[in-house]
């Protein structure tokens, strides 16, 4: 008797609880809000930036048993994956810093360089120089077997020269 | 209001009969394609980092870039989320063709709805269009660059190879068999301007076919289709696919209780959505690269 009522009882209660629990979990916010709410209908790259097609005479060539293929070419911004035996290995990119200052601003500190130009290392996969402070150029390893090193040597294949002169 | 970039790539399923579906073509192209959901996890996988100062700092550029119209993320995933959506509508209709087709009560659909092969190879051509043109906003070749398109088919890998392995199959292959290339060429030819304009998925996207006018954007598909029939071809006959074979896995996953695959066609079309999928995917991951590289 006393079960069935506290049954009766109990039900509804837990009902309302879900339904408080989900409705929560529903509206909970996400660590990207902040970020969506502030780029909403905004540019993201500069109107001056400098046309990903431009970038494409600095890439190293591939060889020696890397492909280079080029797989992204934007306003500012130019990517190719290096491949070997068809796996992608690395990917390669330069980057027109301008109307994205604080990709710039990370060398400020640096203490290194690699070419003649400040280097610095992002996390553990990635490897980059700012060329002319304003052209970024970045190695990322996508495979445990492209170590720092290939990083380092690979950044130094782009015509880092040339691309100063831009 | 449309979604952020985050919350679609959330909302991916982790199963569904869309999954199921495309893990059944795994045998084809084994381990190429991984059901990778959720943006946070996509950006982990994708950048090999586990510093959260570095993910937020990936994925806060990531939706920025999205953000911006003018980046093309937003019309290339509309594509593939419309194509896909397109489906059902020509589904019902394809569906209605069968039935009248066996049932003669129902024999006066025929007059009403266009002829299903007819309908299955505008919706492949326009699928490879879409494919197209998704692909050059993604990644920032000029629209028109059907050479360019099909040179980079070479190098499609992972979910973008599983997205052609499902065109392939699902819309090409099963509805329309072995020949199904050739018989999309001559459906293609024998398509009219108004034909094209009666087409509920081209009434949609056909606005963003790069070319001008209902002949024009037909003789866009129909090149742009020409030029990828080569790497079908050769995928088909590389991976020595039949009906047959790729119906067997389907009937792993999907309950098909018998072999009438026109059905078995209609059924996928009405209950899967793999290019809006596996493009959110695509898109998702060339963001992030990209993403991963400015910041």
């Amino acid at each position: 008797m006393i079960m069935s009522r506290l049954r009766r009882v109990l039900a509804p209660l837990l009902l309302v609880l879900f339904l408080v629990v989900t409705g929560c979990a529903a509206s909970e916010p996400s660590r990207w809000d902040e970020a969506q709410q502030q780029t909403s209908g905004e540019t993201a790259v500069s109107e001056e930036a400098t046309s990903g097609g431009q970038f494409n005479q600095f890439f190293p060539e591939g060889g020696g048993g890397y492909d280079r293929v080029f797989t992204q070419e934007k306003d500012g911004f130019a990517q190719a994956s290096l491949k070997q035996d068809g796996a992608e290995v690395a990917l390669l990119s330069i980057s027109d810093t301008t109307g994205n200052p604080q990709a710039a601003q990370k060398f400020a500190q640096s203490s290194s360089n690699i070419g003649g130009y400040p280097s610095v290392q992002v996390g553990s996969t990635q490897t980059a120089i700012l060329v002319g402070d304003r052209y970024q150029v970045k190695v990322v390893s996508k495979d445990d077997s492209f170590t720092d090193g290939d990083r380092q040597a690979w950044l130094e294949k782009f015509d880092l020269s040339g691309l100063s002169q831009l | 209001m449309a979604k952020s970039i985050y919350e679609l790539v959330d909302d991916l399923p982790k199963r569904n009969i869309t999954v199921m579906s495309l893990r059944s073509l795994d045998f084809i192209i084994p381990g190429q394609w991984e059901n990778i959901v959720g943006f946070e996890d996509t950006i982990r996988h994708v950048t090999g980092e586990t510093d959260e100062g570095l993910i937020q700092a990936v994925g806060e550029r990531a939706i920025a870039l999205y953000n911006d119209k003018s980046e093309g993320y937003q019309t290339a995933m509309w594509l593939y989320q419309t194509v896909d959506r397109m489906d059902g509508a020509i589904a019902s209709a394809a569906l209605a063709n069968m039935v009248g087709e066996k049932i003669k009560l129902l024999g006066f659909l025929n007059k009403l709805t266009p002829n299903s092969e007819k309908l299955q190879a505008l919706d492949l051509g326009i699928k490879t269009v879409v494919e197209l043109v998704a692909f050059c906003k993604i990644n920032g070749i000029p629209g028109d660059s059907i050479g360019d398109f099909a040179r980079a088919l070479a190098d499609y890998e992972g979910v973008s190879l599983m997205r052609m392995a499902a065109l392939v199959c699902f819309d090409g292959l099963i509805p329309l068999g072995p020949n199904f290339i050739d018989s999309v060429q001559n459906k293609l030819a024998a398509t009219s301007p108004s034909d094209l304009d009666n087409n509920p998925a081209f009434q949609t996207v056909g606005k963003e076919i790069p070319a001008s006018g209902s002949e024009g954007r037909l003789s866009f598909i129909k090149e742009s289709f020409n030029s990828v029939a080569g790497w079908m071809g050769n995928f088909v006959n590389s991976k020595n696919l039949t009906r047959e074979k790729v119906a067997k896995h389907l009937q792993q996953f999907v309950d098909v209780s018998d072999d009438k695959l026109d059905y078995l066609a209609a059924f996928l079309d009405m209950s899967t959505n793999y290019f809006e999928h596996t493009g959110t995917q695509t898109l998702a991951r060339r963001l992030i690269e990209r993403a991963m590289a400015e910041i």
